[in-house]
């Protein structure tokens, strides 16, 4: 996964029907770009089988200490 | 009984009442001489309601002169950050936007104190719209921490960390999407409570992330934030994200020793890049925490970072699309800062969002297994104190998110994971400022964190200190 260039950012606010000029677009970029690199190592490596849902069976599993 | 009743704290000042020590009109009173005192210098609240709160406090004490006790919090005097819907009152959720929004209903969490009783003395100040940490308002203006009002309060929670502090209310709902309950705590030196994601009623809360929103308490104590937790805590029809498991007595777990406890200590991350102060502090609470009777252990975690991205990839999808419609019609009506961080979830793609919602069960899984064996984990909330509001308004300059990051670093981990975390304080700096730990716990365990808080705060008095007016 990479993070989203000034011009894709731009396409994306157009299509999400906020559209923003390039200096916005250029700065959301800039922004949220660390965010992308972070999760890279776990983006396209999740199995099928797998829903948010998930995330309440781990809460309710019974951990022992 | 003698002195000043708004320096007691919430379990002593209900108590006091209840046993007509006090009135709860003269413990109003307290309250707004020193809101009256401090409001000028920290700009805590964003209303204060005086002569309601009288008239509030008066007929609590007419109704227990009848014999009638309205629960456990009768006639003590509170408020709260201002997102939570209070039927016919203006809640402007810190923002212009909504600075006349008038709710029709009154938010679960904040139903249930007036149920036990409370008082209310008007609203506490916040971020616009819960989105950032440090406690800059460009609306209503920077909280100030009463510690030291040329440096900031953290936020989002920022009127209910300074207010708490400066002892104008005995507590103060804070809601902690990305750290804003905890960060408050820290940096103003009370006790904070973020909640296992479910245990509180979201339903009349102003949304920001509906993954990652947890509703909480700001108070002096532990002891404290216990009986609230207690009082909110347990399933709501209005909010069908609430759990359905018994309520524990979490007040029951505050008075027990650390005998047999495990506390573990993380090998990285938490413990990389602390400013000096933090870290001696850090390594005095492991010392109490062991002479108090508990065995630390090291703890190697997952890796951190990758939490703190999916985090933040979930929390700007999620508030972008709560804010759309706004962002189209009032962009203009935003905070700069405020804005450019809703447009940040404008480029998450829903590939990515769903990724990063999908990932969370495995994330919790893995920190559960990695944590295995001990009771709690202790970290510091952030690797600083409080900066200065001059070198942290950052605005939407470029370096802004990465600043944000840096003070959130610590925080968000936890969001993602859902998992309780308390914040107590545990010391100062050379300069006076505070320094909070964070104890993150099981899911749902808000019990036994509350129960080494209690133990740490029974052999230190860093909550009990207050800081002095000008």
């Amino acid at each position: 996964m990479t993070r989203p260039d000034p011009k894709q950012v731009k396409a994306m606010t157009d299509v999400a029907g906020v559209p923003q000029d390039s200096e916005v677009s250029a700065r959301i970029a800039t922004s949220i770009g660390p965010a992308f690199d972070g999760f890279a190592p776990v983006a396209g490596t999740l199995p099928m089988d797998l829903e948010p849902a998930s995330f309440l069976l781990a809460q309710r599993t019974k951990v022992s200490k | 009984m003698s002195g000043e009743p708004a320096l007691m704290s919430l379990v002593a000042v209900a108590k006091a009442i209840a046993a007509k020590k006090f009135s709860s009109r003269e413990v109003t009173q307290s309250c707004l001489d020193r809101i009256a005192q401090w409001q000028p210098r920290v700009n805590a609240f964003m209303a204060i309601e005086a002569e309601e709160a009288l008239a509030a406090a008066d007929a609590a004490d007419a109704a227990l002169a009848k014999g009638e006790n309205l629960g456990p919090l009768h006639g003590v005097p509170m408020a709260h950050k201002d997102m939570y819907y209070d039927a016919g009152k203006v809640v402007t959720c810190g923002s212009k936007i909504r600075r006349d929004f008038v709710p029709t209903t009154t938010s679960t969490a904040l139903q249930r104190l007036k149920d036990a009783g409370t008082v209310r003395l008007g609203s506490l100040q916040m971020v616009e719209f819960a989105y950032g940490p440090t406690g800059h308002n460009v609306h209503y203006g920077a909280v100030r921490n009463p510690w030291n009002v040329d440096h900031i309060t953290g936020g989002s929670s920022s009127g209910s960390g300074s207010a708490v502090a400066a002892r104008l209310t005995f507590a103060a709902l804070g809601s902690d999407t990305g750290g804003s309950i905890r960060m408050p705590a820290h940096f103003c030196g009370v006790t904070g409570f973020k909640t296992t994601v479910g245990l509180i009623s979201r339903a009349g809360a102003m949304p920001l992330s509906q993954s990652l929103d947890t509703v909480g308490p700001l108070a002096q104590s532990v002891e404290d934030c216990a009986l609230l937790i207690g009082l909110m805590a347990g399933a709501d029809p209005e909010d069908p994200t609430t759990s359905t498991r018994p309520v524990p007595n979490y007040m029951a777990a505050t008075t027990a020793s650390l005998k047999g406890l495990k506390i573990g200590v993380p090998t990285a991350f938490y413990v990389d890049d602390l400013d000096s102060d933090v870290a001696r502090v850090l390594d005095e609470t492991i010392a109490t925490l062991k002479e108090e009777g508990a065995e630390i252990v090291k703890v190697e975690l997952p890796d951190q970072r990758q939490l703190t991205a999916a985090c933040q990839i979930v929390l700007a999808a999620e508030a972008a699309a709560f804010h759309k419609r706004w962002l189209i019609e009032r962009p203009q009506d935003y905070g700069a800062q405020v804005l450019m961080r809703l447009q940040n979830g404008l480029a998450i793609p829903a590939v990515t969002y769903l990724e990063a919602l999908r990932w969370r069960g495995p994330a919790l899984a893995a920190y559960l297994a990695a944590v295995t064996g001990t009771d709690a984990v202790i970290a510091p909330v952030a690797p600083m104190p409080a900066a200065t509001i001059a070198e942290s308004d950052v605005g939407n300059s470029l370096d802004a998110e990465a600043v944000i990051q840096r003070i959130t670093k610590f925080t968000r981990p936890i969001n993602y994971l859902g998992l309780p975390s308390l914040s107590i304080p545990t010391g100062f700096t050379a300069k006076g400022l505070p320094v909070g730990m964070q104890l993150i716990g099981r899911p749902f365990d808000e019990a036994g964190l509350s129960r080494i808080g209690a133990a740490f705060q029974r052999a230190t008095d860093y909550h009990q200190r207050v800081p002095k007016a000008a």
